[in-house]
């Protein structure tokens, strides 16, 4: 295990992975995003952070390409051609979603099917991008379950019986086993123990510097912000009052608003 | 020898926006240069700003005005000014900063927080493992601990993994920040070998040291900070 992620030399890549310029989403009168425009490079982790209602979910939501913004653009180069997502079909979006892409949702319910084994979980989204070899998802399935650290043994049990830490691991393995070239999540560790989040922490951090993924986080934890991303976007009333690298903003906020985040929390 | 920091014009003052936006002035026009082989050790009374000055070289705190521009593999960059993705290539490669201070990570070992600076410059498993374990022997750190998360181990211990991960493989420019303060004497003179090492081998070093006796054996320059101090 090491502690960070290893970079590829600047000059080898062109090109952000994503560009997303001017996102804008209201609700009626009220305002859920505001001109949002950044970009993302191979390999980079982007934290949001900001407390409940700045508008970092309702961004996530736009760049997941779950929500349609009322503004902007946000091309994705993960492919031969770059995409604008928001341009094209529904069905290529879903298809994108699945592949490319991955959803790391706050409560492990939302992006997994309780119904469905562990195995079925983690196997589906194999099935989704074409591999039809049951015996060779049912490995690759076995393997992430470890990867994540649930016994092998656990493969052919329902989500629903397991704990909440488990769930959201679970979640993790489904989510990673296609190889996302990026990945969303929103609120990772909330709702679980802080044991427990610890070791979800730790697994996150070693899975996205060993993919090599680039990841957009949404969290109110500035503890772990500071744990997994290389960047930081900090969101007041669905603005981007500032950003910056992640040790920059947390160290030696400019922002009256980021001076109030920082100095609220111990020990950060 | 090779100039790897240069330091142009920097001025750094602190704004309060939640007392009050009082603007607290640090430091003024700061001019100078470390090459390649240097050891230059800050001086000026304590809140002269001295650990300021080296989190502002590290890219870690934003100054007000001026530039840097560090001699990152063999090219100026502006640590001021570059994208995040750059400042952190920079770091992984040029600029390394020692702190007394070790940011424990949950679960991960003190043998896998030194061999980490090696894997991430891409030394094989066993080159990495075999030179950590050399360095956690030289600052006497019990073996038994190498296997063990640093959380429940003592300030001077940490301390040591600490100095381990920085000094396993010395950047081309080391930062350090009081990296002694709670060290007993045998290890705090392991420390200053480790230094004249690096610098031996062309490293450049920016330094704060408290303890009299480590500084003058580490300096081969001195800059006093409380002269930029524009009041």
């Amino acid at each position: 295990m090491t502690l960070h992620a290893t970079f590829p030399d600047t000059a080898l890549e062109p090109a952000p992975l994503l560009s997303v310029a001017g996102i804008s989403r209201f609700y009626g009168e009220r305002i859920g995003c505001a001109d949002v425009s950044f970009d993302l490079w191979p390999g980079e982790v982007l934290g949001i952070v900001g407390e409940s209602g700045s508008g970092k979910s309702t961004l996530l939501r736009c760049l997941a390409g779950i929500d349609k913004p009322d503004a902007g653009e946000v091309l994705f180069r993960g492919g031969p051609a770059p995409l604008d997502i928001y341009s094209v079909s529904e069905q290529e979006r879903r298809r994108l979603m699945r592949t490319a892409w991955g959803i790391v949702h706050q409560n492990p319910r939302d992006g997994l099917r309780m119904d469905v084994t562990a195995g079925g979980n983690v196997g589906e989204r194999l099935m989704d991008r074409g591999d039809r070899h049951y015996g060779a998802i049912r490995e690759r399935a076995l393997d992430w379950l470890q990867r994540v650290e649930i016994a092998g043994a656990r493969i052919d049990d329902r989500p629903r019986q397991f704990s909440g830490g488990m769930q959201q691991r679970l979640q993790i393995a489904r989510v990673l086993v296609s190889e996302p070239r990026l990945v969303f999540m929103d609120e990772p560790t909330g709702g679980l123990d802080v044991s427990v989040q610890a070791r979800l922490l730790d697994l996150l951090r070693v899975l996205v510097r060993d993919l090599g993924l680039a990841a957009i986080i949404v969290t109110h934890d500035l503890a772990v912000a500071r744990l997994l991303t290389d960047r930081l976007m900090v969101m007041k009333d669905g603005h981007v009052v500032e950003q910056g690298l992640t040790d920059q903003v947390l160290d030696d906020p400019h922002h009256a608003y980021t001076q109030l985040l920082t100095s609220a929390v111990l020990g950060v | 020898m090779t100039t790897m920091i240069q330091v142009e014009n920097v001025a750094k003052s602190f704004t309060l926006h939640n007392q009050g936006g009082v603007n607290l002035p640090v430091f003024d026009e700061v001019n100078f240069e470390v090459a390649a082989g240097e050891a230059l050790v800050l001086a000026g009374a304590s809140g002269a700003g001295k650990s300021s000055l080296l989190r502002i070289l590290y890219g870690n705190y934003r100054p007000t005005r001026g530039s840097i521009r560090i001699t990152h593999a063999g090219r100026p960059v502006d640590i001021v000014s570059a994208v995040p993705r750059t400042v952190l290539d920079v770091r992984r490669r040029t600029l390394g900063f020692v702190s007394q201070f070790l940011r424990v990570i949950p679960r991960v070992s003190a043998l896998d927080i030194v061999r980490d600076p090696l894997l991430a410059r891409g030394a094989t498993p066993e080159t990495a493992t075999e030179k950590a374990r050399a360095m956690l022997a030289r600052l006497n750190l019990p073996e038994r601990l190498w296997s063990l998360a640093p959380a429940t181990f003592s300030g001077g211990e940490q301390q040591r993994v600490n100095i381990a991960r920085s000094f396993v493989d010395p950047s081309p420019i080391m930062l350090i920040d009081e990296p002694t303060a709670s060290l007993d004497a045998a290890n705090r003179d392991v420390v200053v070998a480790l230094i004249a090492e690096a610098r031996a081998a062309g490293s450049a070093i920016v330094g704060i040291f408290h303890d009299e006796a480590v500084r003058e054996k580490v300096a081969t320059r001195y800059l006093d900070i409380t002269a930029f101090r524009k009041a």
